[in-house]
């Protein structure tokens, strides 16, 4: 029997169902919709948009061997904007009734004291792709079904390694529904599931204690968290931690860097993907806003934002604003194309839109946001790659990127490597910082394999005006000629 | 809070004990904040919103969840409860779920923590304008030549809070909250632009900083930076400016917390009244500092609130432990998480501190990096100036710190008198010895 988990006033016929819900469920029709937008430009005002929003999302915890906690959250509200030239007037209301939304319009339009600007007499539906299919509505999946997933990995990382004292497994799953209507006469609606499972372990071995973990996630189906993903999701924590044990800092300062494929694609979300958002550059304050149709990088590095790869966690069908997702190339045989647009810069730099207009949620406005960045494969194979450095360090994992972006300086942190030493991976490394500046690191990838893999992850956010969203990024194991890597040795010594 | 809302509040918990929860505990919010940011002499983002919000903890016989839900009407209401009672059922039971012996919730103090600000409610959209606008102002005059652009986002906020607990605890607050985010960009060498930027927050208008001492804090760290590049690996003195020091206390605090405790994730367990860093280090937790940003009369779980010393002279005399990490830990709770924190401050300024120091580098900012509360190895990227005997050399930039608490601590050779005033964090600049600085 399937019991519903605070699945709120959802009715069973529209529970799959992409479009019509807002209306079925909140009377929120054309009629209404139209009335607000009139209100937002009745001051003037370039365009307006609808962001209507309704989330449900459920965490669950198992720590010392039980699931024994539950955390669940309501979202639901519309986001009303007046947009003038690069000026956003924002409202927002958790209460869809008329009047309370009337009353965020009115918010939004203060910005401007203008005359009126009319609306587009209709709204068309886009064609949009289905980036995440679902035979499930996972809110509707009782705690009853997910407790094997969670209890299965608890029991699964114990079996792994006598070493394991302390499990902790944290399941995440959340479905959005949002429908995004403008003065220009778009109307999009969605259906977004995001979820992901993660395991952290916590090992002691001759009175040492290391700690690791792996997550598993996207926009999936629950069919996607079987024995198989148990099972691989336990032997990344367990190994991840274990090998911790091994590890030691390498000495400071600057070395070459193969970065592994997967994971380490943060690296291009700091070190450029975050100078290419538009309105950076519009605003002049990008180290890339005088770089387009420039030689960044060498002729095999073609560097991609795309919001099209199924079930990634940066996959949209539709942006925050009601532009379909798709493939922005951004480095291409390394020259600097072009930029990631919303509708703001887009008007401004007078090009199309390129759906990257999003946002948290309907309680902040969007901007110009990064979805799944890779970088596209080489020839090599990867250990030609490594066969290149006599001295170095090969980088497996990494997490809490950075970056300022007028200097273009980046940071990020390797919680696992390797050192390279004459061309071979020897003793694991942990817990060292890495930094680069994005133009110079772009220049110095001299070597890229053919293993693109891309981060299968559902819990990576990407931080940016006080609001988070959700990303992936993807790097074929590639060669970086010379970083500034920390630690705590200095040439080899103990500081 | 309005009675009508503390009445929501009674019928939430009267109507969560009908369906069915042994214990519960409601908690209703309500917010209000307006945000302005002025860029280019106009305004670039008018942002006004109200929300609100009940979170209902629910306890049935060792089994807990919490629920969020925004809609407070009560026709769904009673559906919500329902749902998220049935729900809790399907958990699995911990026998340290329950709530505080109510005689924990005794004690609270009178102090009045003055967090709310008598002006906010005259406080208008053209102050608010003129706030923004200022600050903007102040940042173009004071960025030069080579100022490329600037930004000065004004925002405030006020929070009422109802909580209240089938066990008899009652509590509510009523707080303002005045921040300003300003950035700051100029022209470097070549394509490269330096940036300055910074957050201020005040509970009281009239403790928010003048429009022209932001401006000369940000215009200040944006030319400090011009030129700058990485050198040599080096084994340095540093001095952790104040705002940076957050960053670095922060792997401290979390190794403090009783989760990481119980669940042996930190490198303080079994460190209680040994020593963990130099005698200069003494940090306390203030949460009854009147207008503090971090001050509040009870805790999440409904503890009165009391000045505690974490660490006195380089001990480390207490830790962060809420109720229920308390049980599993068999001690008594202390408090769930940091209130006001204060590192007393030295005799000395940072520039005259700078002078008796040969070379060395004054971090001005931190990047990224991360710290392992299991191990309390931590590093970060780090920008800054490089001096000698006071003089600035070279600013510097793409570097790295690293070491481990435990060892870093006991570097500490000296303390700022320069308290940064506007976080609840307040914590003056820290000078190390032999740290290891890595660069090219």
């Amino acid at each position: 029997m399937i019991t519903p988990y605070l699945s709120g006033c959802l009715s069973s016929q529209n529970k799959m169902n992409k479009s019509g819900y807002f209306e079925a469920e909140f009377g929120i029709d054309e009629k209404i919709c139209r009335k607000l937008l009139e209100t937002a430009l009745l001051k003037g005002g370039d365009f307006a948009d609808l962001f209507f929003e309704h989330t449900i999302s459920n965490v669950l915890v198992l720590e010392d061997g039980k699931v024994n906690q539950s955390y669940g959250n309501i979202d639901l509200g519309v986001g009303i904007r007046t947009v003038k030239d690069d000026q956003v007037g924002y409202g927002f209301t958790q209460v869809l009734t008329e009047e309370s939304m009337l009353s965020a319009a009115r918010t939004a339009a203060s910005l401007v004291n203008a005359s009126a600007t009319p609306i587009k007499e209709q709204f068309s539906t886009p064609e949009i792709g289905d980036y995440y299919p679902l035979s499930t509505f996972l809110n509707e999946f009782p705690i009853s079904s997910k407790l094997p997933v969670m209890q299965g990995i608890n029991a699964k990382c114990f079996e792994l390694s006598d070493f394991i004292r302390k499990v902790t497994v944290v399941f995440q799953d959340e479905m959005k529904r949002i429908m995004i209507v403008t003065s220009d006469g778009v109307k999009a609606e969605d259906l977004v599931p995001g979820n992901f499972c993660a395991a952290s372990v916590l090992a002691e071995k001759d009175g040492k204690i290391e700690s690791g973990g792996w997550e598993y996630g996207g926009h999936r189906d629950f069919s996607w968290y079987d024995l198989k993903l148990i099972e691989k999701l336990s032997n990344e924590a367990v190994d991840r931690t274990l090998i911790k044990f091994e590890a030691t800092q390498p000495p400071a300062g600057e070395m070459p860097v193969v970065l592994g494929s997967g994971i380490t694609g943060v690296l291009l979300h700091e070190a450029i993907g975050h100078g290419m958002e538009a309105d950076f550059n519009r605003k002049n304050i990008s180290i890339y806003s005088t770089m387009i149709g420039k030689k960044v990088a060498e002729p095999f590095v073609t560097i991609i934002d795309d919001g099209t790869i199924p079930n990634l966690s940066g996959s949209i069908n539709v942006d925050d604003e009601g532009t379909p997702g798709e493939k922005t190339v951004l480095v291409e045989n390394g020259i600097l194309t072009g930029y990631l647009h919303d509708k703001i810069s887009a008007r401004y730099y007078d090009v199309e839109p390129t759906g990257n207009g999003r946002r948290q949620s309907y309680q902040y406005m969007p901007f110009p946001r990064m979805r799944n960045t890779y970088m596209m494969p080489g020839n090599a194979s990867p250990d030609d790659v490594i066969r290149q450095v006599k001295n170095g360090i090969y980088v497996s994992d990494v997490s809490n990127g950075e970056v300022y972006i007028g200097q273009g300086d980046f940071s990020f942190y390797v919680s696992q490597g390797f050192r390279i030493e004459n061309g071979k991976l020897t003793a694991p490394i942990k817990d060292i910082n890495i930094m680069g500046n994005g133009p110079k690191m772009l220049e110095n990838i001299t070597m890229a394999a053919n293993d693109l893999s891309m981060y299968h992850g559902g819990a990576g956010f990407c931080g940016k005006e006080n609001q988070g969203v959700k990303v992936s990024f993807g790097l074929p194991t590639c060669l970086v000629k010379s970083m500034t890597v920390g630690g705590t040795s200095q040439e080899g010594g103990v500081s | 809070m309005n009675q009508e809302m503390k009445n929501l509040c009674k019928w939430i918990i009267s109507t969560a004990e009908k369906n069915g929860a042994k214990e519960c505990k409601a908690t209703i919010y309500k917010n209000r904040n307006v945000d302005v940011r002025y860029r280019q002499q106009k305004p670039e983002i008018i942002k006004e919103s109200t929300t609100q919000g009940l979170s209902l903890e629910i306890y049935i016989d060792g089994k807990y969840s919490s629920q969020s839900n925004p809609d407070l009407r009560k026709k769904t209401l009673g559906d919500f409860i329902s749902k998220a009672i049935d729900n809790t059922r399907y958990l699995e039971e911990d026998p340290y779920r329950y709530l505080p012996d109510p005689q924990y919730y005794e004690g609270r103090s009178g102090v009045d923590l003055q967090i709310l600000d008598p002006s906010y409610q005259n406080l208008s959209a053209e102050q608010r304008h003129h706030m923004a606008k200022d600050i903007e102002d102040a940042c173009i005059e004071k960025g030069g030549e080579r100022l490329i652009s600037t930004q000065a986002e004004f925002s405030d906020r006020i929070t009422e809070l109802f909580i209240m607990s089938n066990n008899s605890f009652v509590g509510e607050s009523e707080g303002t909250r005045f921040g300003a985010e300003v950035s700051l960009t100029i022209q470097d060498i070549g394509d490269r632009k330096s940036e300055g930027l910074l957050f201020v927050s005040s509970r009281m208008l009239d403790n928010f900083p003048a429009a022209e001492e932001i401006a000369g804090i940000v215009s200040r760290d944006a030319y400090q930076q011009l030129g700058s590049k990485k050198i040599k690996t080096e084994k340095l003195p540093v001095i952790i400016q104040n705002r940076n020091v957050t960053r670095l206390l922060s792997g401290l605090l979390s190794a403090m917390n009783g989760q990481n405790l119980q669940q042996k994730s930190s490198f303080l367990l079994d460190k209680k009244n040994q020593v963990i860093g130099n005698n200069l280090l003494t940090l306390i937790d203030n949460p009854l500092i009147a207008r503090g940003l971090g001050s509040r009369s009870f805790d999440s779980d409904g503890f009165p609130c009391k000045e505690r010393i974490m660490i006195d002279e380089g001990i480390l005399r207490d830790y962060y432990i809420d109720w229920y990490y308390s049980r599993k830990l068999e001690c008594e709770p202390t408090t769930g998480s940091s209130s006001n924190l204060i590192i007393p401050p030295g005799e000395r300024s940072v520039e005259s501190i700078m002078k008796d120091l040969d070379r060395g580098i004054l971090i001005t900012g931190m990047i990224g990096g991360n710290s392992n509360s299991t191990t309390g190895d931590f590093s970060f990227g780090i920008f800054g100036q490089l001096f000698d005997r006071g003089k600035p050399v070279q600013p510097v930039a793409e570097m790295n710190i690293a070491d481990n608490h435990l060892q870093f601590w006991n570097k500490l050779t000296e303390i700022g008198n320069d308290p940064w005033k506007y976080s609840s964090w307040q914590l003056p600049s820290l000078v190390f010895k032999d740290i290891v600085v890595s660069g090219a």
